[in-house]
């Protein structure tokens, strides 16, 4: 229900990797063909075109034909990382508001431009980028990517919108602190976890660092760090690649770079000791907890072998974590972990939630289960059933053209090449038990270190609560993700 | 997806964003069969009458299966709210050959992954897995649907499980304690009437004996329809469905839902004290049946108030700050159902505003209509939501079984062309005079408890 607010407010954006260009590059890669009936581990990416332009923005081009669609993906380096602490939702505002009018077209005239062709566009920005994404009929394809440069480039941004978008995005918070903590725990978790570093800045903001937001700090936001140079688009569908490259390149080419550098981002190490946020939440009937450290970073090899392992403690339904927290002992209808990458490390957290009643029973188990987890030796069977399941499971993000245009923009993002794609299969088919033990050991916290979250009744959680650390107390209606 | 009880993850798809537009893009774009391979499908019913739908897709290595039980909260009665749901989750529990949990971790090691969903009028079980899995996938089914067992301890345990589920979904939840409280106050006499979650005081006390007659009685090959979807061939899969399907016993057809809801004369409302800054309001009107003739028009009437900045909802309330957010949702079953739009207001406002501007948007669709302009727009938005359905084998097959289960035949998918083609400005005009009728709503608030006793003060 409040979906698409939670999906900006929690952050959407990856981001990473340098990358420099200055000379225009072209390159056709082309994947293994492909048979009608395809064997496990047939290359699932497109074959695509890369084009840089001189001043750095770069194209990815596909054909994929199946239905008559089209899908772009536009993604921005920058996003929330450039915000000022006390200015946060910057980046996400000015995202926003790239669809309230651009070039010839007021806000409504853009709306109705699109939907009289039946066409999808949205903006928005997350950690560390600012994305746009559009979906349209083939035969409409001239004019939405027309209208996605008039966004990125000519964007009116104008005053009034400005305001009606952050009066929203504050009632927005407002709103989904009354709704389900679910949606929450993420967000309380990187505010505690990494404090003052810009991780633990919400990429939405917050009611008053929104409200601290100049209509002339969207103006100097898109005119500082909008250019070129931060650019990747990605076309997949029903194209002429040929003519989509021609379109872009006839108004992107004169896109100037942007003018200020991109904020150099500190990693930040782990975490020592244990620490409670109690967000107090007093008509709640369960305890939602959140635990964790940090994490790996986006670079961060072996990916397969830290997905393998993540898919036995709490990445799918039979997990470790789900079997103890709900399979097993019926405490919650689900328990999970899961790690979030940046171009600097980012978080590693299992999540769940209880009756108020069980909370110390569920937080026991779930730590008693990371314990088990690194004192793990996977027997054969074991290992088999994860790497067959994420195999089997993979070639279900790569069926539209709106997740290959996803997955190319990505790729270009991190300036990787298909390899990173073509390689998965096989390399989570590698996995081995000496390589899973790895990870485990240098990724995974131990119950000695973990940040935790927890929103709930505090009146009814809090003195058990101080037995896993220190415990720091705010109400779910302070204007804050962390005290 | 408040209207819908799952039982693991997310859905992959809003299962029913595909049903509403379908056939909207044949009308646009004049779309055969041809394009969108629907001449490949194949369908046959077993001896034992459980129906198959087959539909090769190649174009992943992939398959999505959905077995659709015509079983939910509508079959449901005081005492046993929520069996439907309760089901769906013992369905993965363990039968005389397969231990608790061996369901799921078969298959997962075989790379598939499942989910399943209650409704008020179905449950759908969800599997998706690699082509060679196909038979590992047919011998779980078959042996869940044939060997079905019931631990105590299993289901003490999967108590809690569910417990939890209302806790988040409804609970803690003020959409989802809204929306149960409407729905309770909306129809009277009709089973409709009952969470698909169940009332608390049902989830702890329904029976082993309640689950054993609700198996009996629903989970018979003739009442299951199954969509199969992705990387296999039709004759591969009837040879599998004749092994493994083939022997389960067909049962009587369950009992008919014999209630119908009566009349509404006359505007309802219910105000939920909550502990919130924003308050919610819902509006639901009494509305059709899935199957009933004039759906169409309802969906582009719905499409023409709701979908996108543009539509007359978003700007009427979203573009005025009268609203923070807007959604509606039509429920369409097997009997009929309501029309909802639910509203978060901006921190300190009056709910009834909000209601008034709604009220008038609604009015002057029924009393002017609406303009050609926008029912062509319409149309194209739902053309382009049909295609990105049938670009996965998950929204091929949640369309397929909707249109079956819901309209009696798959194929109406692909030929309601006619019946869309048809609609005008005045049939919407129509649509919307036959809904949006004061007497016939229920209107619910979520507001804190002391501007409640602002509001009761004389």
């Amino acid at each position: 229900m409040t979906g698409r607010i939670l999906i900006r407010l929690l952050g959407i954006g990856l981001c990473a990797g340098l990358y420099g260009c200055a000379a225009t590059t072209l390159s056709v890669d082309e994947p293994p063909k492909v048979a009608a009936s395809q064997p496990a581990g047939a290359a699932l990416l497109v074959p695509f075109e890369k084009v840089v332009l001189e001043n750095g923005a770069t194209l990815m081009l596909a054909r994929k034909a199946d239905v008559p669609l089209v899908a772009l993906s536009a993604r921005l380096r920058g996003g929330a990382v450039t915000d000022d602490p006390e200015r946060s939702g910057l980046a996400s505002l000015t995202a926003s508001l790239l669809e309230k009018g651009a070039a010839g077209r007021s806000a409504r005239e853009f709306a109705d431009a699109a939907a009289d062709v039946g066409g999808y566009i949205g903006s928005a920005a997350g950690r560390e980028s600012a994305q746009v994404s559009a979906e349209f009929l083939a035969e409409d394809t001239a004019l939405m990517i027309e209208m996605v440069l008039d966004m990125l480039i000519e964007p009116r941004l104008p005053e009034d919108e400005f305001e009606k978008l952050r009066t929203r995005s504050i009632e927005s918070i407002k709103a989904a602190r009354d709704g389900d903590p679910r949606s929450l725990m993420g967000l309380y978790g990187a505010a505690w976890l990494f404090g003052d570093h810009v991780y633990g800045r919400a990429a939405g903001g917050r009611e008053n660092t929104l409200a601290a937001i100049t209509h002339e700090d969207v103006l100097a936001h898109h005119r500082d760090y909008y250019g070129s140079d931060r650019l990747v688009i990605a076309v997949v569908g029903d194209i002429d690649t040929a003519r989509v490259r021609a379109l872009l390149e006839s108004r992107l080419a004169s896109w100037p770079r942007a003018r200020s550098a991109l904020p150099v981002v500190p990693a930040k190490s782990a975490v020592r000791g244990r620490r409670v946020l109690l967000v107090d939440k007093p008509d709640a009937t369960q305890s939602y907890f959140w635990m964790g450290n940090i994490g790996v970073s986006a670079r961060h090899e072996p990916r397969a072998a830290l997905d393998v392992a993540n898919t036995l403690f709490g990445g799918r339904f039979t997990s470790m974590l789900n079997t103890a927290l709900r399979i097993e002992s019926g405490l919650t209808y689900g328990a999970s972990s899961r790690l979030t990458k940046y171009a600097e490390a980012g978080s590693v957290a299992i999540s769940s939630y209880t009756a108020t009643e069980s909370t110390v029973a569920a937080m026991d188990l779930a730590r008693d289960t990371l314990t088990r987890f690194h004192t793990l030796t996977p027997s054969e069977k074991m290992l088999d059933s994860a790497r067959n399941y994420l195999r089997g499971q993979h070639p279900l993000g790569y069926e539209t053209a709106r997740q290959m245009a996803g997955h190319l923009s990505l790729l270009a993002f991190y300036g990787r090449d298909r390899a990173y794609e073509d390689g998965y299969d096989a390399a989570v088919a590698a996995v081995d038990a000496q390589a899973m033990a790895r990870v485990i050991d240098t990724v995974y916290p131990t119950v000695d270190d973990l940040v935790t979250v927890v929103i709930g009744n505090a009146d009814a959680i809090r003195d058990e609560l101080t037995r896993y650390g220190e415990v720091v107390e705010m109400p779910i209606t302070q204007p804050a993700f962390s005290p | 997806m408040m209207w819908l009880f799952l039982r693991g993850r997310r859905p992959r798809q809003r299962f029913k964003a595909l049903f509403t537009s379908a056939c909207l893009a044949m009308l646009a774009h004049g779309a055969s069969a041809t394009q969108t391979g629907a001449e490949t499908i194949v369908s046959r019913t077993l001896d034992n009458g459980m129906k198959i739908i087959v539909w090769p897709d190649h174009d992943i290595p992939n398959v999505a299966l959905y077995n659709f039980v015509r079983a939910g909260g509508r079959n449901e009665v005081p005492g046993i709210s929520g069996l439907s749901h309760f089901f769906e989750h013992m369905m993965f529990n363990g039968t005389s050959t397969l231990e608790p949990g061996e369901f799921d971790r078969i298959m997962e090691a075989n790379g598939g992954s499942n989910n399943a969903y209650t409704s008020a009028d179905l449950t759908v079980y969800q599997d998706w897995f690699p082509g060679r899995a196909l038979e590992t996938i047919f011998e779980l089914e078959a042996d869940r649907l044939a060997n079905l067992s019931f631990d105590p301890k299993v289901v003490e345990s999967e108590r809690g499980v569910v417990t939890s589920e209302r806790r988040s979904s409804v609970d803690n939840s003020n959409f989802g304690v809204l929306y149960e409280q409407m729905r309770a106050t909306a129809y009277t006499a009709h089973p409709y009437h009952i969470p698909v979650i169940g009332w608390p005081s049902d989830i702890e006390a329904w029976t082993i004996d309640d689950l054993r007659n609700y198996f009996t009685t629903y989970y018979a090959p003739n009442n299951c329809t199954m969509v199969i979807v992705g990387d296999v061939e039709p004759d591969d899969v009837f040879g599998l469905a004749d092994r493994y399907f083939g022997a389960l016993a067909p049962q009587d057809p369950p009992p008919q839902v014999r209630t119908r809801e009566p009349e509404q004369v006359g505007e309802r409302r219910i105000v939920i004290a909550r502990d919130v800054q924003t308050p919610l309001v819902g509006v639901a009107y009494k509305s059709p049946a899935a199957a009933d003739e004039t759906g169409p028009a309802i969906d582009l009437l719905m499409s023409i108030l709701a979908d996108g900045e543009s539509s007359r909802l978003h700007q009427a309330l979203i573009e005025t700050g009268i609203a923070v957010s807007i959604e509606p949702y039509r429920h369409e079953g097997f009997d009929p159902g309501l029309t909802w739009f639910f509203m978060t207001l901006p921190q300190g406002a009056d709910p009834r505003t909000a209601e008034q501007a709604l009220y008038s948007v609604l009015a002057s669709i029924v009393e002017q209509g609406v303009t050609n302009k926008e029912l062509d727009r319409a149309k194209r938005l739902s053309n382009a939501a049909f295609w990105r359905g049938l670009a996965t084998i998950n929204g091929k097959a949640a369309a397929l079984g909707d249109f079956e289960v819901f309209h009696g035949d798959y194929r109406k998918l692909f030929d309601a062309p006619e019946r869309y083609d048809a609609i005008d400005a005045s049939a919407v005009q129509a649509a919307a005079a036959s809904i949006f009728d004061a007497h016939r709503r229920t209107v619910g608030t979520v507001i804190a408890p002391d501007a409640r006793t602002q509001e009761v003060q004389p």
